[in-house]
């Protein structure tokens, strides 16, 4: 009988599930979500749902999410006998319904207030079973890889071992382009890691315009004879041929393609904003349209708060590559080779990116690797003895480890890129507080590094059957007692996921996971009776197991 | 087309207000450039009034009435209105011309009534929008000429603010480029204004009717308007001057191909034209507050003919509604450079105007009469091109600005002003290769047709 | 034709006054030692200017020092920030070398400067990301208010305790993770309950308007730079509702 190894990747915005031959190793089947299941855009987001609603209710949304994806697969479950989860240590922690309340806070007082300092998350093999509601067969074994700390997960060393930089001899630097981007800089035989809240404006967030990878999102930009090519994903989100525009007015002078444009990804803006300077329609934080907008349609625009937002977040990601250097005592200029790991970092274009100074300038090897946690996880399920490879780089790690937050370097360097992107300070003023300070200077610039993709898409490798994209989007209904129909919570919901149905008493229906998170509650807030409650939702939806 | 080689005035010293080398008389015997300054007042129907022909008539009966009947009011002796086309105007050809013969018979009445010298000018829209449609073979083309024809019956004055050449205009002046503007105006906007021009000459000359002129509004106006006040940056006023001298060349043309004057009033540029052509200019400045800002109110009025409030929305006033009140504020206007006339004190009065604004920026120092005189000779002293000759504006325009140390710049519009000069000089001498050039460099601009300028 | 070079009573030429000022900080002072010391500030040299006020305390007043030498040089720096010649870090380096000048004027004073009011800031308790609250500290020193930072990570009730030791005229909280910004609504339920009705103006990449503004006492902070100017309104008269009123909304 075939014996089949599950592999998992947690991802903050949706997860990826693989089956394979245990024999051969072979990919059986794939499947991915579009989204993650929590209310929420970003790992925090995640951790204060949690702390609201409950760890329990939590881990019953993963799993149900995840239970959905193992069906999507359409294969014998029954015949896993191992499964190997990687992810940051949020989700692991979610899947394992480990308490993630260290997780919550990074001030060491409120830590030891609530007894939760010096957590740590070693690697582990659980049995299926004693995951609740989980379909897996009981006796089957979960691999659950270890954490270097609370920032740095297992993911993060999937990153570093799966893009081969240990093995490459020369000064390299990883980085995960996501809403934390994780990162780890290799010199001299050292790693330095650490991991920056880039913010959601790097997966298309917190932009006007901006959208997850979903059909019709921009997600390309190129000049095309004084005009300019948009990439548009198409309805299996793979990048298509979209129309040739002009820019700053957005006139389409060549319809291209079938989808029509909705909005504009993370890598999307990323290319927007380099084409936009080299053309000189940006002066940052200016942009230099007489209406003050870049058009990619008549009603997609790009606005000059957005450059800021998107600037921050760009902003974020260099800070952190300048400070790992200054840790090892190197300029970014040194840094011979770039990794980048992530969708974003799949996708993103190398010279885009360096222009904005997210690649550092003189590297003569950019690595795109594509999402290094699933190929690790597909790694631990055939050679579970792995695990302790990346137990061992964890405790090393540990030492070296950076917390940004708390680094004087980062803030310094970090208050330079706000102004930088905010206020237009000139680079030249940048660079020469970087000398005032003492930190090392970096040539800005765009090298023409040789770019190796290890993946043609963000899955990586996907074995000869087609991938499954499985809807785990949680929607629940409930009539709140006292609820008028007012419809205040319908209109107030920025994610337009609440519904207000007609009748009386009104059925209210949500969305759980377009949901913006409990950090926003704006419909709690405007309810004029105060009987709308979010966390009802919550427990109602984790409550019915049943119906799977 | 011949290009102009000569200077109609000698010296600039012979520029005056009022007063023009070749005088204009219209259908009704009012002469322009003849001895006076007269104001020529433009009122603008209100937003919705344009729904109906009936609304729009009414609109414009009204705001013209009230213009002629407080000239006779305050006792102005003469007046032009003019009414810019609103695109329905130009889109319905029979509107344009039901406003027309409605104002005629006003202004005709109220000859017959008090005695009111005025005059009706009818300013075409240029509705061929260059990014959208073929300049010379379109169904906006087609409405253009047919406008013409209609309103030339009734009018005394025909007009337009022609737009060859926008697109390339708007794509390089948001990017700073000299070239671009150089092309835009030069090139494009001279060739749409030859081919433009010839007809509507024709056109007016079966009509006996006076082909007034053209001004360079949609290109040298936003750019100076861009370049705005004293705390503004968009763009360097240095910019906006030399693309008011590159314009001027351009404008130029309708000249050329027969228009006699009154120049179009928001033609900033006029006073360079005066000097070439001797014809009458129609200008505005501090009266034409009430539509846009500029940095040269007085110097402007320095050798203007007619004297005009740009455009005002009709509405009410303390004063009565706006086109009264600005009829009247551009009749006292007038008044005080025809008092200067008739005690001889026209020079000193000239001089009051130049000095108000000569030093106040780069747009009123190239309009000075002395500077405007010089960069029109530098355009008729190289008549072998359109390129050349605009080219050579540039060039004197630039010179000018660097070479009088009252004239303070900024180290920024300064730095620009020498930038913008390296490229020009960086461009090449004939006119066929800088057109390669431009042709390789802007081919692609979103909407730029080369054969609407009977490019390739 | 004459031509007038003396043309200041036809117009005024403000785009050459602009950049004129716009080059360098104004003359402050016609004392050389008192100028030295504003054009160090200006330079946001700590080091230098903690020399040139040791040198010039040997013969001057230090209130003088203060008043006609540190803060016209750091008013200068906020001037030319407003014109956009000057940026943030060096709005904060100026504001670190005026407060280290200051420092040294007052222990040669004996006492501490009177300042234009107290104001607690801190960061929430859970929470370490303080860039946002290192700014408004900056940017209140650099105002002449007097700066009682409780720094990062700080408990509720430490909070509380400070402000009734203290009674300050504002609070400031900054918040960069959502799960620490629930300490806002109760530190300002605290200050409520013993009717200390003082204007807590929450920012930080955490909070948004309609959560602020969902507690009393609450005020919005959109961005760091705006925290001198609320506090001058508190300094004018203005309750925590107006305050509100006026920058939210």
């Amino acid at each position: 009988m075939i014996q089949t190894g599950i592999a998992i990747d947690l991802g903050t915005s949706g997860f990826r599930v693989q089956a394979l031959d245990l024999d051969s190793g072979a990919i059986i089947a794939s499947a991915i979500s579009t989204c993650h299941p929590l209310p929420g855009s970003n790992v925090i987001d995640h951790i204060h749902f949690t702390l609201e609603a409950g760890l329990e209710t939590a881990n019953s949304f993963v799993i149900q999410a995840l239970n959905r994806l193992l069906e999507g697969l359409n294969i014998d479950l029954s015949r896993v006998v191992r499964t190997a989860v990687c992810g940051n240590p949020i989700q692991l922690s979610l899947f394992i319904s480990q308490d993630i309340e260290d997780l919550a806070y990074a001030g060491s007082k409120k830590l030891e207030s609530l007894g939760k300092s010096g957590v740590v998350r070693d690697a582990c093999i659980i049995k299926a079973g004693i995951i609740k509601e989980l379909i897996l067969p009981e006796d089957s074994e979960i691999i659950i890889p270890p954490c270097v700390h609370m920032e740095v997960g297992a993911d993060a060393l999937a990153m570093i071992i799966k893009t081969g930089i240990l093995e490459r001899n020369e000064t390299a630097i990883v980085t995960d382009f996501g809403t934390n981007a994780e990162m780890a800089l290799f010199h001299n035989g050292v790693i330095y890691t650490g991991s920056t809240a880039a913010g959601p404006a790097i997966e298309g967030r917190h932009i006007s315009c901006g959208t997850l990878a979903v059909p019709g999102a921009v997600s390309d930009i190129e000049p095309e004879g004084g005009r300019f090519r948009l990439t548009v994903l198409d309805e299996r989100l793979l990048p298509e041929k979209g129309d040739l525009i002009s820019l700053p007015e957005g006139e389409t002078a060549e319809k291209c393609g079938s989808t029509p444009v909705t909005g504009i990804t993370g890598t999307g803006v990323i290319a927007l904003i380099s084409e936009a300077l080299e053309n000189k329609l940006i002066s940052i934080p200016q942009i230099n349209s007489t209406d003050g907008l870049l058009k990619l349609t008549e009603n997609v625009s790009f606005n000059r708060n957005d450059l800021m937002e998107a600037g921050k977040a760009t902003g974020a990601i260099r800070t952190g590559h300048l400070t790992l250097c200054a840790n090892a005592g190197i300029s970014p200029d040194d840094i011979q080779t770039a990794c980048l790991s992530g969708a974003a970092g799949t996708y993103l274009d190398v010279r885009k990116a360096q222009t904005l100074g997210l690649v550092p300038p003189l590297v003569k090897t950019v690595i795109q690797a594509g999402n290094t946690s699933l190929a690790m996880a597909r790694d631990l399920v055939l050679q579970p003895e792995k695990t302790d490879e990346m137990s061992r780089l964890a405790e090393k790690l540990r030492d070296t480890y950076c917390m940004f937050s708390s680094s004087k370097i980062f803030n310094r360097v970090y208050l330079l890129e706000f102004s930088y992107w905010t206020e237009g300070m000139p680079l030249n003023l940048y660079r020469s507080f970087l000398k005032k300070y003492g930190l090392p200077d970096f040539n800005p610039g765009v090298s023409s590094p040789e770019i190796i993709r290890t993946v043609e898409n963000q899955l990586g490798e996907t074995g000869s059957t087609p991938v499954a994209v499985v809807d785990i989007s949680c929607r629940e209904e409930l009539t709140p007692t006292g609820c008028t129909g007012c419809k205040a919570c319908e209109i107030k919901c920025p994610q337009k996921a609440i519904h207000v149905g007609e009748n009386q008493p009104p059925v209210v229906s949500v969305d759980l996971s377009a949901c913006n998170g409990v950090s926003c509650k704006n419909c709690e807030r405007v309810c004029p009776e105060k009987c709308f409650s979010l966390n009802g939702y919550f427990q109602k939806f984790a409550g019915q197991t049943a119906c799977l | 087309m011949k290009l102009s080689d000569k200077m109609a005035y000698e010296s600039y010293a012979d520029m005056m207000f009022g007063t023009a080398i070749k005088p204009v008389t219209t259908k009704h015997g009012l002469v322009i450039g003849g001895g006076f300054v007269i104001p020529e007042i433009v009122p603008h129907p209100r937003p919705g009034s344009e729904k109906t022909l009936k609304t729009l008539m009414r609109e414009f009966e009204r705001a013209n009435f009230d213009a002629l009947e407080r000239c006779v009011l305050v006792g102005h002796p003469a007046i032009v209105i003019e009414n810019e086309h609103i695109s329905q105007m130009t889109n319905n050809p029979d509107w344009g011309m039901e406003i027309t013969i409605q104002t005629a018979k006003q202004i005709e009445e109220f000859k017959i009534k008090y005695g009111l010298k005025a005059a009706y000018r009818a300013t075409i829209a240029d509705i061929r929008r260059p990014d959208r449609v073929n300049l010379r073979d379109s169904e906006a083309t087609a409405k253009v000429l047919e406008s013409f024809e209609k309103c030339a019956e009734a009018a005394d004055i025909i007009s337009i603010e022609s737009l060859g050449g926008k697109e390339i205009f708007d794509y390089s002046i948001i990017r700073n480029d000299i070239t671009g503007i150089l092309f835009s105006e030069a090139i494009l906007g001279g060739r749409d204004m030859e081919w433009l021009w010839t007809r509507i000459v024709d056109i007016a000359e079966r009509k006996k009717c006076i082909a007034g002129g053209d001004t360079d509004c949609a290109r040298s106006n936003t750019a100076m308007f861009m370049a705005g006040g004293f705390i503004s940056k968009d763009i360097p006023h240095t910019l906006a001057a030399l693309t008011r001298a590159i314009g001027a060349a351009r404008t130029l043309v309708a000249h050329e191909c027969g228009a006699t004057g009154p120049g179009k009033d928001c033609g900033y540029e006029n006073p360079i034209l005066k000097a070439i052509t001797g014809m009458p200019m129609s200008m505005e400045g501090k009266s034409s507050a009430c539509a846009h800002p500029d940095l040269c109110g007085n110097v402007i009025a320095a050798v203007c003919d007619l004297w005009s409030n740009e455009a005002v929305a009709y509405h009410n006033m303390f004063g009565g509604t706006t086109p009264a009140v600005f009829a009247e504020i551009l009749g006292y206007d007038a008044a005080a450079m025809n008092s200067a006339v008739a005690l001889g004190f026209q020079k000193e009065f000239q001089a009051c105007l130049v000095n108000s604004d000569r030093y106040r920026g780069p747009h009123g120092f190239i309009l000075s009469p002395d500077n405007a005189w010089h960069i029109g000779k530098a355009i008729v002293e190289n008549s072998r091109s359109m390129y050349a000759r605009s080219k050579a504006a540039a060039f004197k325009c630039a010179e000018l600005l660097l070479g009088d140390p009252n004239l303070r710049i900024t180290g920024y519009e300064k730095e620009s002003l020498l930038g913008y000069l390296k490229v020009l000089e960086s461009l090449p001498d004939e006119e066929n290769d800088f057109i390669d050039l431009c042709m390789r460099k802007y081919k692609n601009v979103n909407g730029f047709k080369p054969d609407s300028y009977g490019l390739q | 034709m004459k031509y007038s070079t003396d043309t200041s009573g036809i117009f005024t030429r403000f785009d050459m006054e602009i950049e004129v000022t716009r080059r360098s900080i104004r003359r402050i002072s016609s004392d050389f030692a008192l100028q030295a010391i504003a054009d160090c500030v200006a330079d946001g040299d700590e080091e230098k200017t903690e020399e040139a006020v040791k040198e010039a305390l040997e013969q001057k007043d230090p209130l003088e020092i203060i008043h006609e030498g540190l803060i016209p040089g750091m008013n200068e720096v906020s001037r030319l920030w407003d014109e956009g010649v000057y940026f943030l870090p060096q709005v904060i380096l100026s504001s670190d070398a005026m407060m280290a000048g200051i420092k040294l004027c007052e222990q040669k004073l004996g006492k501490p400067l009177k300042k234009k009011g107290k104001i607690i800031t801190h960061t929430a308790e859970g929470d370490i990301h303080d860039i946002g609250q290192s700014i408004v500290n900056a940017l209140l020193n650099a105002d002449g208010f007097e700066v009682i930072n409780l720094g990062t990570d700080v408990p509720i009730d430490v909070v509380v305790e400070a402000c009734l030791a203290h009674k300050p005229i504002m609070l400031t909280g900054t918040a960069l993770m959502t799960t620490t910004m629930s300490a806002f609504p109760k530190i300002a339920a605290k200050l409520k309950s013993m009717n200390f009705n003082i204007p807590f103006v929450c920012g930080g990449g955490a909070v948004n308007e309609e959560f602020v503004t969902g507690f009393d006492l609450g005020i919005w902070g959109k961005e760091a730079s705006q925290a001198p100017a609320m506090a001058g309104d508190i300094l004018e008269g203005a309750h925590w509702q107006e305050l509100r009123s006026k920058w939210n909304g």
